[in-house]
């Protein structure tokens, strides 16, 4: 093991290019392997300890025969399981010597594989973030997997490197950001603005303590820390700002969602028993009784229903504690960094030019309490071991605060991104006859309870008609019940109908779209708020549609599509009025007269 | 409103939405009456309310072959109207969701000419003009128009610094 760290520091060069060869740290042969040992193990238990089990309970093993036949089965599994853990280990040591990267003239270059040799190249100035992340084993020893994005659209995949050492990780990323604009100056007189000198407040919150024991601790192999460049701004979380974040995750709503229809089906409950019943006095006093019953097993349910919800949430609010724990976000030279996690450890470190947008998100939690969360918005690129949640969370952006108070919004941005201060304030907003088609739109055409009501109405109308056609008594006797759950879908339909009605006056009220000579802004209202602001230059392209209804009302609807997200993403404000689309869509052309003499000026930040 | 952009496609477009129109309506339509016309076949007993079935089938071919080889093709020609400009692209199409783009060239990542067996025939191409979030096709080009788009496309595009 010695040897190869001595390897992995003498650094020898390639004869071809006479760069240095820069491989990565020793601990990818045996974390590597653990880890793909660790899974082939659990899938051979899985899958031979019922058998083994079974073989032992069954009782066939009674001649001594039988026995050794067994012993001798299970020698060879242990065998096999033995090759198997050298064929890996071999592996791994024969693709860790086929695995390094240069830092090129012009270019970082990237190889791997044994026998299907990959070549990457990635020129400096395409870099588009340098992100690592750590798993906690891999953070115990110091070491982490770095990629490079290089915003080449959907198709494309980040470089995934894994298994350096934080200095490694660290040093490599200032090398890279350096040397992408050194490459930029190249061809680029026009500075970034520079980030005013805000100074970061301090705030720490009760993760921040174990966080930063990590950092002084580093893991085993992590060596020095390294200075990446000067901090402009910095901030991180309050103990109530991380709290909040915990406790507003996605499960609140789905919690009060369920509290609100427990109340609902108690409520339910007393009623059925309101309900009269045309029938004899035994009928009822069974109908009344029977009721009864229903309504306190509803009742129960939804008791343990809210329960187990609570339980879900205390859980997940504290998962999402630890994963925000030690968060900080800072502004570092033409960098935003963000990182977080307590024991998983995500660093994300983005360059400003390839910042795609602002967004400013307010869930119904978040606005109730007067804060919101801001993300930035960049290229997504899909890297080859992400999962489902991962994707998810790169719909999000590059979440630079997950929870703070809407007054302090312009401060942080300030600090962190100031290209952005010359956001538009003139918001033009949406026409009268808006209100009407919103108002049909989310009530009726996409409303949940008004189809919820429907639905009901039908089942409950045929299976009346049903009981009075065909004279079944069971029938007859059920219809009580039917009418009174169906009243309840009813009562249930009439509050999303209400809330539906709410969004749709408050999404009138806040939509509004705004833009300036270098950006727009787009806001769109309801429960829940967000609004995206971009750089002119950052809009890929734009557009209006209009249906028929739309054209004999007056509006228009307006597209915008950013590069931000997996692919891209697209805002649409539904109803503008014409003229205002009209006039957009002209300020969408390039300027047709400083584009002509110089098209190099259209600059992200200038055009 | 604004005036609508100058250029409309070739006119030989309309009979390249034909043709390729009715390949698939008759695909499809094989694929729903073929089955059909088969189990009247083999179940002469049910062979009253299959060849009902036949006939409907036979009543939608027709009715879509109208919609898409008379109706749809000139309406679709005349909406499609786009236009060069200096430094942007300006299409306009839809039939009753009227759309409206506006794509500045130096967005746009690459362009491609391409050309089906049918496109080919008539002497045509389509142009694709594609950005960092998504592309856009000009259907029906004569040739030469349609390198004169893409050349100049690219040469846009070249100028532009930043790549996203």
């Amino acid at each position: 093991m010695r040897g190869w760290e001595k390897k992995a520091q003498s650094q020898p060069c390639d004869p071809e290019s006479g760069l240095e060869k820069h491989y990565v740290h020793h601990s990818y042969v045996w974390l590597g392997s653990l880890r793909i040992v660790a899974v082939i193990l659990f899938t051979v238990v899985v899958s031979m300890g019922s058998s083994l089990i079974g073989l032992f309970l069954d009782g066939t093993m009674e001649s001594p025969e039988d026995a050794r036949i067994a012993l001798i089965i299970m020698a060879l599994c242990a065998l096999g399981v033995l090759l198997l853990l050298i064929g890996i280990v071999v592996y791994q040591i024969v693709s860790y010597k086929h695995l390094w990267y240069e830092l090129g003239e012009s270019e970082f270059n990237f190889y791997k594989g044994i026998l299907s040799k990959k070549r990457v190249h990635i020129p400096y100035q395409r870099i588009q973030s340098v992100d690592q992340r750590m798993s906690l084993l891999q953070r115990i020893f110091g070491v982490c997997s770095v990629s490079i994005d290089t915003a080449g659209g959907s198709a494309n995949k980040a470089t995934l490197i894994p298994y350096l050492t934080k200095q490694d990780a660290e040093l490599l990323r200032r090398e890279l950001f350096a040397r992408k604009h050194y490459a930029l100056a190249g061809n680029d007189s026009a500075g970034v603005p520079q980030g005013r000198q805000v100074q970061g407040v301090q705030m720490g919150n009760v993760l921040d303590a174990p966080a930063g024991l990590w950092d002084e601790v580093g893991g085993v192999f992590a060596g020095q820390a390294v200075d990446t460049g000067a901090v402009s701004y910095e901030y991180g979380l309050t103990n109530k700002e991380l709290l909040l974040t915990g406790l507003s995750n996605g499960t609140t709503l789905a919690l009060i969602m369920l509290g609100v229809l427990g109340v609902v089906s108690q409520f339910a409950g007393n009623l059925i028993s309101f309900v009269p019943v045309s029938a004899d006095a035994v009928g009822h006093m069974i109908a009344a009784g029977s009721a009864w019953a229903v309504g306190t097993v509803v009742a129960a349910g939804a008791g343990m229903l809210f329960g187990a919800a609570l339980l879900i949430w205390a859980l997940s609010a504290l998962g999402t504690c630890v994963s925000y724990g030690g968060f900080k976000a800072r502004r570092r030279g033409n960098r935003i960094e963000v990182e977080h996690g307590l024991l998983q450890h995500q660093f994300q470190g983005v360059d400003v030019d390839r910042v795609q947008s602002i967004t400013i998100r307010q869930s119904l939690v978040r606005r109730a309490l007067g804060c919101c969360e801001i993300s930035l918005g960049k290229v997504e690129t899909v890297s080859a071991g992400d999962d489902g949640s991962t994707q998810a969370s790169l719909a999000q952006g590059l979440v630079v605060h997950p929870f703070v108070k809407t007054d302090r919004v312009p401060e942080i941005l300030a600090g962190i991104i100031p290209e952005y201060a010359d956001v538009p304030h003139e918001a033009i907003s949406l026409p009268r006859v808006a209100l009407r088609r919103g108002i049909i739109r989310r009530c009726i055409l996409q409303g949940f309870g008004f189809w919820f009501a429907v639905i009901v109405a039908i089942v409950q109308i045929m299976l009346n008609i049903a009981a009075s056609m065909s004279g079944d008594a069971d029938l007859a006797f059920a219809l009580p019940y039917i009418n009174g759950v169906a009243t309840v879908c009813y009562i249930f339909a009439v509050l999303l109908l209400v809330v539906d009605a709410v969004g749709a006056v408050l999404w009138f009220r806040e939509s509004s779209f705004a833009y300036n000579r270098g950006f727009m802004q787009l806001t769109l209202g309801g429960l829940s708020r967000e609004t995206t602001s971009f750089a002119r230059g950052k809009i890929q392209f734009g557009y209006t549609r209009v249906n028929p209804f739309q054209k004999r009302a007056g509006t228009r609807t307006v597209y915008v599509r950013t590069a931000a997200g997996v692919g891209g993403t697209t805002m649409r404000l539904i109803d503008v009025a014409e003229s205002d689309a009209v006039a957009w869509l002209e300020w969408l052309k390039p300027r047709v007269g400083r584009n002509s003499e110089n098209p190099a000026s259209d600059h992200v930040f200038l055009a | 409103m604004r005036e609508m952009p100058a250029n409309q496609l070739n006119p030989k477009m309309k009979n390249v939405w034909r043709i390729s129109d009715s390949i698939w309506i008759v695909l499809a339509f094989l694929c729903c009456f073929v089955p059909v016309v088969i189990a009247a076949a083999l179940l002469p007993e049910e062979r009253s309310w299959i060849l009902l079935v036949l006939l409907g089938e036979l009543i939608v071919f027709g009715a879509l072959v109208a919609l898409f080889v008379i109706i749809l093709p000139p309406i679709r020609f005349a909406r499609w109207r786009y236009e060069v400009s200096a430094d942007y692209l300006d299409i306009a199409k839809g039939i009753i969701w009227r759309k409206r783009y506006i794509i500045p060239f130096i967005r746009v990542q690459n362009t491609d000419t391409k050309q089906g067996p049918i496109l080919r025939a008539f002497g045509l191409a389509s142009v694709t003009v594609s950005t960092a979030a998504g592309e856009h096709e000009i259907p029906g080009l004569a040739i030469e128009e349609a390198e004169l788009l893409r050349d100049r496309a690219a040469e846009l595009a070249r100028l532009a610094r930043e790549d996203v």
